[in-house]
C-alpha cells in the first residue's frame, strides 16, 4: 500500500527504452537556456525547439551533465504555452558523465513536425560565497559554476545560454574558447550574460564530447540578500479528531550559508549600520513567513525557551474550495542577527482547525487530510527534511499521496497523550527541497467509531478502578486487633 | 435562651449532619487553599513564560534532564567533566538528589500512562505543586496544636505568604521547593509520634526525614530541632514512654536512612552538627533505663545512687563527644555554621559565603514584606501556646525562638521561620475568632438560669457560622468538647452583644483582606521575575522583554565549538552550563575557593598577567555582564570588589583591594579611577569600545552614574566576539599565541601599523658606517 507511485516494473522497461526509441529521431533547431542566479537556489529554464525526423516519434531525450544532475533537485518538462507537465523518466546511469531523461510528448510527431519543449530545473548548492570570508562591513559575492554547453543526444542547429544576475554587479565571468562560433563567445549587457549563439553542435550526450568539448564556466556576482540554508527541517503534523485540530510543528536548523564572518561580531558596528540603514548584506535580521490562514496558538521557541521577538498577523480561515489568497504572516527574529556562517535552530508550531485541511471522501469512505510539505522561505534550500504525519489513534487503511516521490517512507507508531494502542504515523524523508516543492501530502485513512471511544473508555476505566480500590480500602477493616 | 446567645442559631441539627458538613467544608476549604497556593505562584509563568529561574535551578534542571534522559543509575554515577574545568565534578556524590528524583519519578509516572510532559514543565511546576502539599502538611501540623479551624487558617497563611512564595514560584526549581513540605510533614509526624507514642509515626517521621536529607542541606535544622524539643521535655520533667518510643524510632531509622545519601554519608556520626541528636538519643536510653530500674526498686539510697550515675553517665558521654572532636574523629563545626553565630565571621574568613546576597543579615522591613500582619500575630500565637503548654506546644515555642534568631542572621533562613509564623499566627487568629464568633454570652449577675437546653443549639450555630467565613472556626472537636460539658463550667467571662463581635470580626476580616492583597502584590511585583529575562515597559505601556542573557548563551551554544571553555564569574556558571551547554571554569557550586580565586585574579589583573592564566586553563571565551548601557545594576563591575577580595585571599601579594580605589577611597570607573582599576581585565572588557557608542558625546555609565573616559581601553590579548543587544552580556575570545612568536601586544601594534618605539634609533647601522 505504501508508495503507490513506485512502480519498479515500468522503471525497468524504461531503462532499456532509450536504446529502442531514442535513435536519431529528432533534431534541435534551437536550445535556449536561461539561468536565474540566486542564493542557494538557481532556477534554470531550457527551451528546446524540436523537429522530429521520423514519423511517430514521441520520446524525446534530454541530457544533464553529471554535476548538473547532482545539483538538480527538481525537473519539470512542459510544452511551451501549456500548463500540464509531461511525463519524465530518468534513465539508468551513464558512466558518471551525464544523465539522460526521457520525456514523453503528448502526441506523436510526424517527420518534420516541430514542437517547443520547456524544461525547468532547480539547482541547489551550485553557488558558493567568494571570497569565503567577509567582515561586517564587506559586501557579499557569490560564484556560480556550470557547464558551458547544453548536452543533447541530437544535432543542435543553434544554442545559447543566458545567465541573469538579480543584482547588476557582475564582477567577472569566464570567456571561453568555443569552436562552434565565429563571434564573441560571450556578451554582457547589464546584469545578463549571454553565452552563444553556438551553431551546429553535433550530438553531445556521449563520453567523447563531454571529455573533449565541454567546459566549465563561472560567474562571480554580487548578491545583496542573505544566503540561507535549512540544514535540517523536522516537521511533525498531528491530526486530532477529538480536538478537531491539526498541529504542525517545525524544528528548523537554519544556517547562514553566506561568507563566513571575518574576525568577530561587533555590536557597535552592527548598531551603527542599523542606524544608518546600511546593514551588511549577508546579515539576516529576521524572516517573514507565510503561514496558513486560520491558525492559532502559534509558538516560537528554541532550546532554551520562548523567543519573544516575533510578530504575528493571523488571517481568518478560508471556506473550503475557495481560492486562498490570505496568509497569516509571521515576522520572526532569531535571538541574534544571523551573520555569515552562523547557525540558529528553533521550533515553530501552530494549531489550525482540522476542517481547513481535512475532508471526508464519500467514494473511498475515508478521511483525507492535506499536510503541506513545508513552509516556504523564498530562495532557501532545505538540505534534509523529515515529515512525520501522525494520524488519530486507531486509524486504519492508511494511504498517502505525495506531490513528488520521497527518498524513503515508513509507517510507525507514535504513542502520546493517554493513548492505549498508539497512533499510526507516516514518515517521509526528503533532500534538497526548494520553493518549487511546496506541495501538499494527502493522507487518506479510516477511523472506526470504536477507535474514537478508546481514549474516554481507557480513562474512565482507570479512574473507576481507582475509585473501586479506594472504596474497598476504606470499607475493608485490615486491623489485626479489634 | 435569648439572653444567653448573642445571635439566633438553628436548632435541631443532628451531630452526624454537623460532622459531615464540617468535614466536607474542610475538604473544600483545603482544596481551595491548594488552588490559591498554586495559582498565586503562576505569575511568573503568565507574565513571562515557563522558564527556569535564577542560577541554582538551572543546575537542578540540567541534572534532572540527565536523570530523565539517561536513567537513575547514569545520574547517580554522573561525572560532569564540563564543570570546574579542568577538574570536573562528581555530580552524583555532591548533590542532594531528592529534588531531581522527585521530578524524575513524576516524569516517568506520567510517561507510563502515556502522558508525555516536557521535563522542563515538570521542573517549573514542581514548586507550586509542592506548595499545595505544604499547605496540607501545615494544616495537619496546626491541627495537632489547636484544632481544625486553626489548621485551615495556617494552611491558608502558608499558601500565600510571600516568605514562602519567594522560594517557590513556578520556575524556582530549587531544593527549598520541596523541602518546606518535607519539613512540615516531618514535624507533624514527630508531633504525632510524640503524642501517641507510636513507633509507626516515628518511622513515618524518619522516612520523611530521610526524604528531607536527600532533598536539602537544611535538614540539619530538623536534626537539631527534634533533639532540642526532646531535651526540653526531659528537662521539664516530661519524660514519658511516648517520648522514648517516638524519639528512638525516629532517630534510629532516620539516621540509618540518611546515611544512604552519598553526599551525607557518615556525617551523622562524625560531625558536630549531628551530635546533639546522638547525645539526646543516648540520654534517653539512660533515662529509660533508670526509669525501668526505679520502677522495680524502692530504696531511697539506691535511687540517689542511680541519679548520680545517670548524671555521671551523661557527663561522660558529653565529655566523650568533646574529646572525640578534639581528637578529630568528629569534625568540628563548619564555617557556615559559625557564621550563624557570628555574622561578621564569613566576611573575615570565607568571603565567598559573604559575597552571596542571601547570606546577609535580614533587614527588618523584609520581615514585614515577607510576613505582613502575621509577624504581629506571631508572638501572640507563641504566648497562646503557653496557656496550655502541652508537649507539642513546647515544640512550637522552641521552633519559634530558634527560627526567629536564624531569620535575623541570614536572609535566606526567613524561609524556615515562615512556617512557624503561620502556625503561631493561625493559633492566635483562630483563638480570636473562636472567642468572638462564639454565640454564648457570659452569665450576668443573676443566679444561674436553666442553661442545659441551650448548649446543643449554640454549638451547632457556631459550626454553622463557620461555614460563612473562609476559615471555619468552630469545628467538630470544639463542638464535641462543648457538647459534653458546658453545664458545669458556666462562663464567667466572654463577650456581650453583637456590636462588639461585629466590630472585632470585621476588623479581623479586614486584616485578612489586606494580607491577601499584600501577598498578591508582593508576589507579582517582587518574587515572580525569572532574572534570566528582564522586563521593561515600552512607551505605550506594553511589556518589553530584555532577553540579553539568553541571546548570548544561545549564541555560544550555536556558534562556538562544543568544547570551547567559557570563563565567567561563578554566578553565571550554572546558567552557562544549562543554557549555553559549554564547559565552565567555576560555577555556583562554590566548592573550590582557589579555582574561584584564580578566576578572580584573572579578572582583576592586567592583560599580561591574566593571559597565561587564561591559556593554562584552556579558556576560549570570557563572558562578562555589563549593565552600564541600560542600567542593569547586578553587573560584574559592581561585583568586581568581591572578585578582588577573593583573589586577595589567595594571592595577597599580587592583588590588593585598596589599589582599586581612587586616592580618596572611592570606587570609580571614570577618569579618576586608579591605574590598577583601569588596567584590570574586567574594566577593559566592560568598557571596551563603550565610549564609541555615544558618537563623540560624553559616554555615561548608567549604573554608576559616572562619565566614562572618552578614549576607551584597548585589548591586545582578547578580542570581542559577541555583545548582546543591550550590551548586558559581552563575550570575548582569548587569542591564541602569535604564529610568529611575538607577544600579542607588539603583534597587535604591528597590525595597526604603529611603529615600534626604539630607544636607540639605528645605532647599529651607524656603527657599521
Amino acid at each position: 500500500m505504501l508508495g503507490p507511485w513506485r512502480s519498479s516494473v515500468s522503471f525497468f522497461f524504461l531503462a532499456i527504452a532509450p536504446f529502442v526509441s531514442a535513435g536519431h529521431s529528432f533534431e534541435n533547431t534551437a536550445i535556449v537556456r536561461t539561468v536565474e542566479l540566486g542564493g542557494t537556489v538557481v532556477h534554470v529554464t531550457t527551451t528546446y525547439a524540436v523537429k522530429a525526423l521520423e514519423d511517430g516519434s514521441n520520446i524525446y531525450t534530454i541530457a544533464l551533465g553529471q554535476k548538473e544532475h547532482e545539483a538538480t533537485s527538481a525537473l519539470t518538462a512542459k510544452i511551451k504555452g501549456q500548463m500540464a507537465p509531461l511525463e519524465v523518466e530518468k534513465l539508468g546511469a551513464q558512466d558518471g558523465d551525464f544523465q539522460l531523461y526521457d520525456i514523453r510528448l503528448p502526441g506523436y510527431l510526424k517527420a518534420g513536425g516541430t514542437t517547443n519543449l520547456v524544461v525547468e530545473t532547480v539547482q541547489t548548492h551550485v553557488t558558493y560565497p567568494y571570497p569565503e570570508e567577509a567582515s561586517q562591513k564587506d559586501g557579499q559575492s557569490l560564484k556560480y559554476e556550470a557547464d558551458l554547453l547544453v548536452l543533447s543526444p541530437y544535432d543542435t542547429a543553434v544554442q545559447r545560454t543566458k545567465i541573469r544576475s538579480p543584482f547588476p554587479q557582475i564582477h567577472s565571468y569566464t570567456e571561453p574558447n568555443v569552436e562552434f562560433t565565429e563571434d564573441a563567445p560571450v556578451t554582457k549587457s547589464g546584469a545578463t550574460l549571454t553565452y552563444g549563439p553556438y551553431k551546429n553542435v553535433f550530438p553531445s550526450a556521449n563520453k567523447h564530447f563531454v571529455a573533449e568539448k565541454q567546459q566549465r564556466i563561472y560567474v562571480h556576482y554580487s548578491y545583496d540578500h542573505p544566503v540561507l540554508e535549512i540544514v535540517k527541517l523536522e516537521r511533525a503534523a498531528e491530526i486530532s479528531h477529538w480536538g478537531a485540530n491539526l498541529n504542525i510543528q517545525d524544528n528548523i536548523h537554519l544556517r547562514n550559508a553566506g561568507p563566513r564572518l571575518k574576525g568577530h561580531f561587533s555590536r557597535l558596528e552592527h548598531q551603527s549600520q542599523a542606524f544608518f540603514q546600511r546593514s551588511a548584506p549577508h546579515m539576516l535580521p529576521g524572516l517573514t513567513l507565510h503561514l496558513p490562514a486560520g491558525i492559532r496558538d502559534v509558538y516560537f521557541y528554541d532550546l532554551i525557551g520562548n523567543v519573544s521577538t516575533s510578530q504575528l498577523r493571523t488571517a481568518p480561515s478560508v471556506p473550503k474550495g475557495s481560492q486562498n489568497t490570505q496568509f497569516s504572516v509571521l515576522e520572526l527574529k532569531p535571538r541574534y542577527p544571523l551573520m555569515g556562517g552562523w547557525n540558529y535552530s528553533f521550533t515553530l508550531g501552530w494549531d489550525s482547525p482540522l476542517a481547513d485541511s481535512a475532508g471526508w471522501d464519500q467514494d473511498l469512505g475515508k478521511w483525507i487530510v492535506g499536510v503541506p510539505v513545508m513552509t516556504v522561505i523564498p530562495g532557501t534550500v532545505i538540505d534534509e527534511e523529515e515529515l512525520k504525519i501522525i494520524l488519530p489513534e486507531g486509524a486504519t487503511e492508511v494511504e498517502f499521496f505525495a506531490p513528488f516521490p520521497a527518498l524513503n517512507d515508513e509507517l510507525s507508531t507514535a504513542v502520546t497523550y493517554l493513548d492505549t494502542t498508539g497512533r499510526p504515523a507516516v514518515t517521509l524523508r526528503y533532500k534538497n527541497l526548494t520553493d518549487t516543492h511546496a506541495g501538499i501530502v494527502y493522507v487518506a485513512y479510516k477511523v472506526p467509531f470504536s477507535a474514537h471511544l478508546k481514549k474516554p473508555l481507557a480513562v474512565a476505566t482507570a479512574l473507576t478502578g481507582l475509585f473501586v480500590l479506594a472504596f474497598v480500602w476504606k470499607r475493608v477493616d485490615t486491623r489485626i486487633q479489634k | 435562651m435569648a439572653t444567653t446567645t448573642a445571635y439566633q442559631v438553628p436548632a435541631n441539627l443532628s451531630p452526624t449532619a454537623i460532622a459531615n458538613t464540617s468535614s466536607l467544608l474542610r475538604i473544600v476549604a483545603l482544596a481551595l487553599i491548594s488552588a490559591a497556593a498554586i495559582a498565586s505562584r503562576l505569575f511568573a509563568v503568565i507574565n513571562f513564560e515557563s522558564i527556569i529561574h535564577e542560577f541554582d535551578p538551572w543546575f537542578n534542571y540540567r541534572a534532572t534532564k540527565v536523570l530523565a534522559s539517561e536513567g537513575f543509575y547514569a545520574f547517580w554515577n554522573w561525572f560532569d567533566p564540563t564543570a570546574w574545568y579542568p577538574l570536573g565534578r562528581v555530580v552524583g556524590g555532591t548533590i542532594y538528589p531528592g529534588l531531581m528524583a522527585t521530578s524524575g519519578v513524576i516524569f516517568y509516572a506520567l510517561k507510563a500512562i502515556n502522558l508525555p510532559v516536557d521535563i522542563r514543565n515538570i521542573c517549573v511546576l514542581l514548586a507550586p505543586g509542592f506548595s499545595a502539599l505544604t499547605a496540607w502538611a501545615t494544616y495537619m501540623f496546626t491541627k495537632e496544636m489547636k484544632d481544625e479551624s486553626a489548621g485551615l487558617l495556617a494552611a491558608a497563611f502558608i499558601g500565600i505568604v510571600p516568605g514562602y512564595i519567594s522560594r517557590s514560584v513556578a520556575g524556582s526549581y530549587d531544593n527549598e521547593a520541596i523541602a518546606i513540605f518535607l519539613l512540615m510533614f516531618t514535624f507533624y509526624a514527630w508531633i504525632k509520634a510524640l503524642k501517641t507514642g507510636s513507633a509507626f509515626f516515628g518511622t513515618v517521621a524518619a522516612l520523611f526525614y530521610f526524604y528531607m536529607v536527600a532533598a536539602w542541606g537544611g535538614y540539619a535544622f530538623i536534626t537539631n530541632m527534634i533533639p532540642l524539643h526532646a531535651l526540653a521535655l526531659i528537662l521539664m520533667g516530661r519524660y514519658s514512654g511516648r517520648l522514648y518510643v517516638g524519639y528512638s524510632s525516629w532517630y534510629a531509622v532516620g539516621t540509618l536512612a540518611s546515611m544512604q545519601v552519598p553526599f551525607v554519608g557518615f556525617q551523622p556520626v562524625r560531625t558536630s552538627e549531628h551530635m546533639a541528636a546522638l547525645g539526646v538519643f543516648g540520654l534517653l536510653q539512660i533515662i529509660a533505663f533508670a526509669e525501668l530500674v526505679r520502677s522495680h526498686v524502692s530504696s531511697k539510697q539506691f535511687r540517689a545512687l542511680l541519679f548520680a550515675s545517670v548524671i555521671g553517665l551523661g557527663l561522660l558521654g558529653t565529655a566523650g563527644i568533646v574529646g572525640m572532636t578534639y581528637k578529630g574523629w568528629i569534625a568540628p563545626w563548619t564555617g557556615r555554621f559559625y557564621s550563624l553565630w557570628d555574622t561578621g565571621y564569613a566576611k573575615k574568613y570565607i568571603p565567598i559565603i559573604a559575597s552571596v546576597s542571601e547570606h546577609q543579615p535580614t533587614a527588618w522591613p523584609s520581615f514585614f514584606m515577607d510576613l505582613q500582619f502575621l509577624i504581629f500575630l506571631f508572638p501572640a500565637g507563641v504566648i497562646m501556646c503557653f496557656r496550655q503548654l502541652r508537649d507539642e506546644h513546647v515544640f512550637v515555642i522552641i521552633y519559634a525562638i530558634v527560627a526567629s534568631y536564624f531569620a535575623g542572621v541570614m536572609v535566606r533562613l526567613m524561609l524556615t521561620l515562615t512556617p512557624v509564623v503561620c502556625v503561631a499566627a493561625a493559633i492566635a487568629f483562630s483563638t480570636l475568632l473562636d472567642t468572638y464568633l462564639n454565640p454564648e454570652q457570659p452569665e450576668e449577675e443573676t443566679p444561674s438560669a436553666a442553661v442545659p437546653s441551650t448548649a446543643a443549639p449554640s454549638e451547632t450555630s457556631s459550626a454553622k457560622k463557620g461555614k460563612k467565613a473562609a476559615p471555619a472556626p468552630a469545628t467538630l472537636a470544639e463542638l464535641v468538647s462543648n457538647a459534653t460539658g458546658p453545664e458545669s463550667t458556666k462562663r464567667k467571662t466572654g463577650i456581650f452583644g453583637l456590636d462588639t463581635r461585629l466590630l472585632v470580626i470585621l476588623n479581623a476580616l479586614g486584616m485578612l483582606v489586606f494580607f491577601v492583597w499584600h501577598c498578591t502584590w508582593v508576589t507579582s511585583s517582587a518574587y515572580s521575575s525569572p532574572s534570566v529575562v528582564l522586563a521593561s515597559a515600552n512607551p505605550d505601556g506594553s511589556q518589553h522583554i530584555i532577553d540579553d542573557f539568553r541571546e548570548a548563551y544561545y549564541w555560544l551554544r550555536q556558534n562556538t565549538p562544543e568544547d570551547a571553555v567559557v570563563m565567567s564569574w561563578w554566578d553565571y556558571g550554572y546558567q552557562i552550563a544549562g543554557m549555553a551547554d559549554r564547559p565552565t571554569l567555576v560555577d555556583n557550586n562554590t566548592w573550590n575557593n582557589t579555582h574561584i580565586a584564580t578566576v578572580g585574579k584573572a579578572m582583576s589583573s592586567t592583560e599580561e598577567v591574566a593571559y597565561p592564566i587564561l591559556r593554562k586553563h584552556d579558556v576560549d571565551y570570557v563572558l562578562i555582564i555589563f549593565g552600564g548601557l541600560i542600567g542593569y545594576s547586578g553587573d560584574d563591575i559592581n561585583k568586581f570588589l568581591w572578585m578582588v577580595r577573593i583573589a586577595q585571599g589567595v594571592w595577597p601579594d599580587e592583588i590588593q583591594e585598596p589599589n582599586y580605589f581612587t586616592r580618596t577611597g572611592e570606587y570609580k570607573i571614570d577618569d579618576q579611577a586608579s591605574q590598577t582599576m583601569k588596567d584590570s581585565l574586567m574594566y577593559k572588557m566592560s568598557y571596551y569600545r563603550f565610549a564609541e557608542l555615544f558618537g563623540g558625546q560624553q559616554a555615561v555609565d548608567r549604573v554608576r552614574g559616572q562619565q566614562v573616559p572618552k578614549t576607551g581601553p584597548t585589548l591586545d590579548y582578547l578580542d570581542e566576539a559577541f555583545t548582546s543587544e543591550n550590551w548586558i552580556v559581552r563575550i570575548f575570545q582569548v587569542k591564541k599565541e602569535d604564529l610568529l612568536g611575538r607577544d600579542l601586544k607588539s603583534a597587535n601594534s604591528f597590525d595597526q601599523g604603529k611603529k615600534k618605539k626604539r630607544s636607540k634609533p639605528s645605532s647599529r647601522r651607524r656603527a657599521i658606517l
